[in-house]
């Protein structure tokens, strides 16, 4: 059972993300961001769901999508570092380099791979590492729909159940892969079936409602820690917004239908924990108004700070390839 | 003649090409309409069983299409990014390339891979980068990059009618590119290099997009009184050495332009075979301009200084020629990729940039 | 739908065989006739022989490099003295000598092997797309070793082969060792066939030493597949008695195999199954047996000494300017 404390830490995270969406949306289209933005709004209960509690030396792969927003920031990056990154400013989480790949291994966030399911076998290797220091952390690996298509999760599934690796394998299942509709490319209706072939739990989960998302990730981090190994967590969600900010928004070759998104807009997860908090008194209205405040002011002066950082130097390139 | 975009013309050589031979077909990520848009109206018109939309699963799509040429299927197999090339290493590098030789040369590999290529998109290390040498290094692998609407279609429709592997690559900056193509049919033979640019003083050798900014740097170089021959390969396996030869006999000095890397890119093969067959001729040491050994960066601050800019491409010219003068207004001039701009055009973005 | 009596004397026949070409290869591999290595598939003959014995020609098959596929293509029709032929780099071997042990033959519907194991899931899966596009109703037929089920291309083709219903069959020969790794120290179940739960793609575990068990599960995904329903894939359980490769350590872990473990699968050994079978079924006397034990032994070593006394390639160059490319 989540605590008062907890629950608005959850509801706290989900507006701290969709208001730096926001921000991200405005630097795209004023032309600060450096490359797209893909976003995740209506997603955002996965992420948040699944890293808001976890330990700070454990570790998080996410999905391309929101390039890593719902995790990396519940998991303690700062939105300075997170846009400075995606204006390409040496105060960014990677000095400008990586732009779309924010990482900041303090906080246990090694990275994202530019080609999709890349990061289910560096997962492995970190289970492995994970499991010989012996100190309990976890690894939590979201990844779109799409790329669990990816040959890579069969052979990172393989050897982390049979190592009994301490590893939480999440799908956002956001129900397509840019144009394409997942049930077009996907021959069951749950990919969470997959687990069964590799002798793991596979769940399938609300990705809406971030309490249910909290509690299936709750039980499968557990069971990691305790050293009885990974399981899959997949997680029904929707994407509003189109595959990357400003894209004509199609299905296949033809537009994408408003009836078809409606309802889900109706099932916002932000929304809907609000909904949910006001009805049990653990959140006022004036509570609201507060966190949707405090959310904006931050993300506001987070994207000042990253404005008003230089560029980085490109003496940096001389020192790119190796350690020494 | 008339008019049409770069994207357009690799649009038409698909339609037309299916529509000439049944066995042709195409799949991949989100060929009914997808991210590139060069394979649109093919799902319209040839229906699910020809354009197949799959999973995020690069190394079945390689490999399926060698399956497939073996059956008798000439696949056109879409990979999006040349940089995927790298995951599907053994099904293209091994499979496609080395089964007919393994197998005792009696079976055909008619395979089309088709990815869009190379950098200035300030996306990221692993969507920016050029595999041409890495394609060019392994036998059994034929390799197209088009660099004109003209060159892209009849390329195009050479590669389709090939029995062997062809690897095509489309390279993003070319895509809106407008240029002119005949009504009637045709298409373009492998291995016959294409003068962009007739000059006499030096003979620039440039592979894909480089043609583009090499261009840009002749002309700008013919103001100041330089004659510079630009010579495009547009294949590079095959690779027609003889009309590069033919140039260097005329003009004495070569530089050669290659996005990929400068260590162990293209522009070390393709100069070490003009010093074995035109040594004699050199008045000067070849000069060469590619990528820095390194990583394309996301950033857009660092991108410009990897990757090769119009005047490295004069600096070089200038130096084989052993001139000297001021090419400083060329340095304001930026390389770049203005996505919302361009897929804007391509009717894939509807937001414009303010 | 049961076994008519030839028909199942065409499978036991199809063992002996197999074992046969199997024993002469291993006599050519030490007797230097053979090059570099033979992976011997002694014991494991009932998976190859179950799935491919009543195949169409114009089905495809992919196998294994386990017995170098004989138990498959020599099922499928390839002549042993062809198969033997490439083996000892005669112009008359299916590759004219070039490709070592990768038979490879088209017109019986064998598009060769590949080097890298799993390479051939998605090569599987595009032949099983050419096979509906063309629809002929053939079936694309893949038999590799349990280890090899490991790779993630395993998995993409899976994918596509159930989206797309195509009308292709995943054998797994599950021989329980892994190069000289057990295979239940690196694969998390005992079942390989519960992989098919995820593409919801129908799986069954067979006795892989039973010729019978294996044809009429095989056969069974066979018609699903040729009725346009989709892919299936069957385990089937057995055991590898030699070592990897002939001559090779026969080592598991580092330690020497124990003998016992390799008696307790003689004792299965699938051509004494089937025998024993056939005999009391009253198909076969020990009179046949004995027919078809000579037969089969004519048939190998004839085989062997034409192969061994046809040409080799004269003139290599000739052959390699043709490699690279088909014009
Ligand atoms: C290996 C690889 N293939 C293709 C791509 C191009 N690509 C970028 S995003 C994307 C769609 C991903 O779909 P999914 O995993 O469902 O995530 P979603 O976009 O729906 O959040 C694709 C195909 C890539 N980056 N990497
Ligand atoms: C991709 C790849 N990895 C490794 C090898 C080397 N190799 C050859 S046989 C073999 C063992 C294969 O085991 P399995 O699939 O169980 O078949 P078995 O040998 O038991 O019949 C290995 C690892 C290879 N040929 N290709
Ligand atoms: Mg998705």
């Amino acid at each position: 059972m989540l605590t008062k404390e907890q629950k608005m830490k959850l509801y706290t995270n989900l507006v701290r993300v969709r208001k730096l969406d926001e921000i991200m949306v405005k630097g795209v289209l004023s032309g600060k961001v450096c490359g797209h933005w893909s976003s995740q709004k209506g997603q955002e209960a996965v992420g948040v769901g699944a890293t808001t509690f976890l330990r700070k030396d454990d570790y998080i792969f996410f999905c391309h999508r929101g390039h890593g927003i719902t995790t990396v920031i519940p998991k303690g990056i700062s939105p300075r570092a997170f846009i400075a990154e995606h204006f390409s400013k040496n105060s960014g989480a990677c000095q400008g380099m990586g732009c779309l790949h924010v990482a900041d291994m303090e906080y246990g966030a090694p990275g994202l791979s530019g080609s999709l399911g890349g990061d289910f076998v560096l997962a492995a290797g970190m289970g492995i590492a994970a499991k010989m220091r012996a100190k309990g952390q976890v690894v939590v690996c979201i990844q779109g729909d799409g790329t669990y298509g990816r040959g890579t999760f069969h052979e990172a599934a393989l050897m982390a159940a049979n190592w009994k690796l301490p590893i939480v394998w999440g799908v956002e299942n956001n129900q397509y892969m840019v144009f394409t509709p997942t049930s077009d490319i996907f021959p069951k209706e749950n990919m969470a079936d997959l687990a069964f072939g590799y002798g793991m739990p596979g769940v399938v989960v609300d990705g809406q409602d971030v309490v249910a998302v909290f509690e299936a990730f709750q039980t499968a981090i557990e069971r990691a820690r305790a050293g009885e190994g990974p399981s899959l967590i997949e997680c029904k969600t929707y994407r509003i917004e189109p595959h990357t900010y400003g894209m004509v928004d199609k299905r296949c070759a033809g537009l994408r239908s408003p009836e078809e998104i409606e309802p889900w807009v109706k099932k916002d997860p932000v929304n809907l924990f609000q909904e949910r908090l006001l009805k049990e008194g653990v959140l006022t209205q004036a509570d609201v108004d507060r966190i949707d405040r405090e959310a904006i002011e931050e993300m506001e002066e987070a994207e000042r700070f990253a404005t008003e950082s230089p560029a980085p130097d490109p003496q940096i390139l001389k020192q790119v390839l190796y350690w020494k | 003649m008339r008019e049409v975009r770069f994207i357009q013309a690799i649009n038409e050589a698909l339609l037309e090409e299916m529509k000439r031979d049944e066995t042709v077909f195409i799949f991949g990520e989100c060929v009914r309409g997808g991210t590139f848009p060069h394979t649109n109206g093919l799902f319209e018109k040839f229906g699910k069983d020809r354009v197949l939309d799959t999973s995020i699963s690069e190394n079945a799509i390689a490999g399926a299409a060698v399956g497939a040429a073996l059956a008798g299927y000439r696949p056109i197999a879409e990979l999006m990014f040349s940089d995927f090339f790298l995951i599907a290493g053994d099904e293209i590098c091994n499979k496609a390339a080395k089964w007919r030789f393994t197998h005792g040369m009696k079976l055909k590999m008619p395979i089309v891979y088709m990815a869009s290529t190379g950098g200035y998109i300030r996306s990221d290390s692993e969507h920016s980068q050029s595999v041409e040498s890495l394609i060019m290094h392994t036998p059994g692998l034929r390799i197209a990059i088009p660099t004109t609407p003209y060159d892209a279609k009849g390329l195009l429709k050479t590669a389709i009618r090939d029995d062997d592997p062809v690897v095509y690559l489309y390279h993003k900056l070319l895509l809106t590119k407008k240029g002119e193509i005949p009504d009637e049919e045709y298409t373009i033979p492998f291995g016959l290099a294409d003068v962009k640019k007739e000059g006499k003083d030096v003979t620039v050798v440039a592979v894909g997009f480089m043609v583009d900014l090499s261009l840009g740097v002749a002309n700008k170089l013919q103001e100041r009184g330089i004659s510079v021959e630009v010579i495009d390969p547009r294949t590079l396996e095959p690779f027609d050495i003889d009309t590069i030869v033919t140039s260097v006999k005329k003009t004495k000095r070569v530089v050669i332009v290659d996005e990929d890397t400068l260590r162990c890119g293209v522009t070390g093969e393709i100069g070490m075979q003009i010093m074995e067959k035109a040594f004699d001729y050199l008045d000067a040491p070849i000069q060469r301009v590619a990528a820095a050994n390194c990583p394309i960066p996301a950033g857009w601050y660092l991108e410009e200084h990897v990757l090769p800019q119009p005047p490295d491409i004069a600096a070089a010219i200038l130096k084989v020629l052993g001139k000297d003068m001021d090419i400083s207004d060329m340095k304001k001039e930026k390389v770049g990729f203005d996505a919302v701009k361009a897929f804007g055009d391509l009717g894939i973005t509807k937001v414009k940039q303010n | 739908m049961d076994l008519t009596k030839e028909q199942k004397i065409r499978l036991y026949t199809n063992l002996v065989r197999v074992r046969k070409l199997d024993e002469t290869m291993v006599k050519a591999l030490l007797t230097g006739k053979i090059s570099t290595f033979f992976h011997s598939g002694e014991g494991q003959e009932a998976v190859g022989v179950g799935a491919c014995s009543f195949l169409r020609e114009d089905d495809y098959l992919f196998p294994s490099h386990r017995g170098h596929a004989i138990s498959k293509t020599l099922i499928k029709g390839l002549p042993a003295r062809i198969i033997l032929a490439e083996h000892y780099g005669r112009i008359t071997g299916c590759c004219d000598g070039v490709s070592g042990f990768h038979t490879c033959d088209m017109k019986l519907g064998i598009p060769g092997m590949s080097g890298t194991l799993g390479g051939h899931f998605p090569l599987a899966v595009g032949m099983g797309l050419a096979a509906q596009l063309r629809g002929k109703k053939q079936v694309v037929m893949v038999i590799e070793g349990e280890g090899t089920y490991a790779r993630g291309t395993f998995h993409e083709s899976m994918i596509m082969a159930a989206t797309w219903k195509l009308p292709n069959l995943f054998i797994v020969e599950n021989n329980q060792i892994m190069g000289n790794t057990p295979v239940k120290i690196i694969h998390p179940k005992d079942d390989f066939a519960d992989l098919g739960f995820g593409y919801g793609v129908p799986a069954k575990v067979v006795d892989g030493q039973d010729v019978f068990a294996v044809h009429k599960e095989v056969q069974t995904a066979i018609d699903r597949a040729r009725a346009d329903e989709g892919p299936s894939l069957i385990e089937c359980k057995t055991y590898r008695i030699q070592p990897h490769a002939v001559g090779l350590p026969d080592t598991l872990l580092g330690r020497p195999r124990t003998q016992e473990e390799i008696e307790v699968w003689r004792k299965r050994d699938p051509i004494k199954l089937a025998q024993k079978r056939l005999l009391k079924e009253g198909v076969l006397t020990q009179v046949d047996i004995e027919k078809i034990d000579g037969g089969a032994a004519n048939e190998m070593e004839e085989a062997d000494r034409l192969a061994w006394a046809d040409p080799m390639p004269t003139d290599p160059k000739e052959i390699l300017k043709k490699a690279l490319y088909a014009e």
